[in-house]
């Protein structure tokens, strides 16, 4: 039986902005079905290598595949990934409920009472049902991103983009946050690619992921979070999951 | 692949059947299946759902089977899901049946015409004191500001006369020249009747120097400047830098708005004294190309035809036309709540009543000067 055709691949991948070079030769695949996590430092290009791989932007060299859909910069139709970005982008002239309906009457002939049902839905989905006829401005920051997690789910795509879910959110409003992003893995079987440093997120929810490094330019390291928390002998994958600064642990060990 | 859903009725048990593709795709066959179903239904006690013959669910498809079976349980039915080998369907539906919030769908309300009249004369007492408190905030800034002259971002200045007067320029110069041209025209077609076409330099001079040179120049620099201030402000205000600024101990009014309207008071008028030129100049080349007046005599005429009262009618109101664009775009971008479509709000609010504002200033220059004789 042949194996199951990965859900991205990435292939030679570099990317950079102007004569900044931020990553060289970055390869790695996603599994369907799976939560992966893209981790690395601040400014290490993980906010970047998300824009490429939602189409945003051509690489210059490399290969971008996302299955059944190509190359993401090149895809036309119907959105086939849904994205939260890390404000949520949620479009502050409209109500919750006219943000959700946004993709469903651009891209399908829904309208009226199915079209209302669906929105309600997702929006009991994420827990945000009473709030269908506010505005952006008054709901909170977590709220906002759940909010766009609905609208990133009214296309029912297969595979979910998140940049940053549960930053800037209370501990709780993050558990929350990361229970919702497993409920979509594993019962709505949605392929999950999260941008993230937030490691008590990472270790609750990823299946895998890659270690970005700015001075490396690509992947120090790439498995199961929580393997590479206990078992990786690179320095910097030691001090990004142990919070320590570089230096720390040669100093404590001496 | 066509959606059906096949009902197996004995008494007041069904078994239904859904077979085909319930996804986003084919929702509106989805919707009519479970309509028809819900029909043949009345009067059933006990409902099996089997899910073997899905070929396909998504959450689309799983939402109206949820609110369908949930609809059947509120009658006082009994309903099972018959999982079979389908169990991504099965919990797709559980999903969507526990997260449905028991609450009433809100419903929107489309407000009637007189409804909304009265919703704008309830808003006016806000917006009158809105307006109020800003210019108290303002009146009271002066004082502290000659008090405390670090309280001002003095660094600003400088950028904020380049950006609002010397990029201005082109399109202030430009627009007075033109107004001039018009102006040279409509004299020599209409003083011309009366053979009096030697009166169109004197003409120009007077309408452009006392009314249209800073009342042109202070429209487009409503425009132009006081939409810029306007949404400038407005997003500090709403990405919370306004607040940064005072928890930091920094008035707003005083470290923004007092910078930038005395850059409008000091460029509007050096903008209007060069607008009034290329006025003259407009006016000189519409005479030049269609009257028999030569350009040397033109020029005469002209000099003779501007005083100092002339100008200074004009040119003593541009400061406070350009005081109160500048008051007016920052009021309304310190007013800004909310997201980026307050931005568009206040920024369009700015415009209008900045414009609006700078005719009602000039006009009563006007009845000024009249009433005293100048």
């Amino acid at each position: 039986m042949p194996l199951p055709r990965p859900h991205i691949t990435v292939e030679n991948l570099s990317i950079g902005w102007g004569a900044q070079v931020l990553m060289v030769h970055v390869s790695f695949q996603v599994e369907r079905g799976t939560i992966f996590t893209i981790l690395g430092g601040s400014g290490c290009g993980k906010s970047s290598l998300l824009r490429f791989l939602i189409g945003l932007e051509q690489p210059p060299t490399g290969r971008i595949d996302i299955d059944g859909v190509g190359e993401p910069h090149r895809y036309e139709g119907v959105p086939p990934f849904g994205v939260l970005f890390q404000s949520g982008a949620l479009f502050s002239s409209m109500t919750l409920a006219e943000n959700l309906a946004l993709p469903l009457t651009t891209w399908t002939p829904i309208r009226g009472a199915i079209a209302r049902e669906l929105i309600q839905a997702k929006l009991d989905l994420v827990g945000l049902g009473p709030f269908a006829e506010h505005l952006p401005a008054e709901i909170s920051g977590g709220m906002k991103k759940r909010a766009g997690i609905a609208r990133a789910l009214m296309l029912e795509p297969d595979l979910l983009f998140f940049d940053e879910p549960s930053a800037g959110l209370d501990p709780i409003s993050a558990v929350e946050l990361d229970r919702l992003v497993l409920t979509l893995s594993r019962d709505l079987g949605i392929t999950i690619v999260i941008v993230t440093h937030e490691l008590p997120s990472i270790f609750l929810v990823a299946d895998h992921c890659i270690v970005l490094d700015k001075a490396a330019k690509g992947i120090v390291a790439r498995g199961d979070p929580r393997q590479l928390r206990d078992a990786s002998e690179i320095p910097f994958v030691h001090n990004f999951f142990a919070r320590s600064l570089p230096g720390a642990s040669a100093n404590q060990g001496g | 692949m066509s959606v059906a859903v096949r009902v197996n009725r004995e008494g007041d048990h069904a078994s239904l059947v859904p077979a085909g593709t319930f996804d986003l795709a084919h929702m509106t066959a989805v919707a009519r299946a479970v309509q028809e179903t819900e029909t043949r239904l009345s009067g059933c006690v006990s409902v099996d759902v089997d899910l073997a013959q899905l070929d396909r669910i998504d959450g689309a498809g799983a939402v109206l089977i949820a609110s369908f079976l949930n609809r059947l349980d509120a009658d006082g039915g009994h309903t099972r899901i018959v999982e079979g080998d389908n169990l991504k369907a099965a919990r797709l539906i559980a999903l969507y049946r526990e997260r449905r919030a028991d609450h009433a769908v809100p419903q929107t309300h489309s407000k009637s015409r007189l409804a909304r009249l009265g919703g704008l004369a309830a808003q006016l007492p806000r917006k009158a004191n809105e307006a109020l408190d800003f210019s108290g905030r303002c009146a009271v800034a002066l004082p502290k500001t000659a008090a405390f002259p670090g309280s001002v971002d003095w660094c600003s200045l400088p950028r904020l006369i380049q950006e609002i007067g010397a990029d201005a320029l082109p399109i202030t110069s430009a627009a007075s020249l033109l107004v001039g041209i018009i102006i040279g025209f409509l004299g020599v077609s209409q003083l011309g009747r009366f053979g009096a076409v030697a009166y169109v330099p004197e003409l120009v001079v007077v309408a452009h120097f006392r009314e249209l040179g800073p009342l042109v120049t202070a429209i487009v620099v409503a425009g132009r400047s006081g939409a810029g201030l306007a949404s400038e402000i407005a997003t500090m205000k709403v990405s919370e830098e306004i607040d940064a600024l005072r928890s930091m101990g920094l008035d707003p009014v005083r470290w923004l708005v007092v910078p930038r309207c005395l850059a409008l008071a000091l460029t509007v008028p050096l903008l209007t004294w060069v607008g009034d030129v290329l006025g003259l100049v407009g006016g000189l080349g519409a005479t030049a190309v269609i009257t028999h007046i030569t350009t040397r005599a033109y020029i005469q005429a002209t000099m003779n035809a501007i005083t100092a009262e002339h100008f200074l009618a004009g040119f003593v109101k541009t400061p406070f036309l350009g005081l109160a664009i500048g008051l007016i775009a920052c009021g309304q971008g310190l007013l800004a709540r909310g997201g980026s479509a307050a931005v568009g709000t206040r920024t369009t609010t700015a415009v209008v009543l900045g414009i609006f504002s700078v005719i009602v200033i000039s006009s009563m220059f006007t009845f000024f000067f009249a009433l005293i004789g100048i």
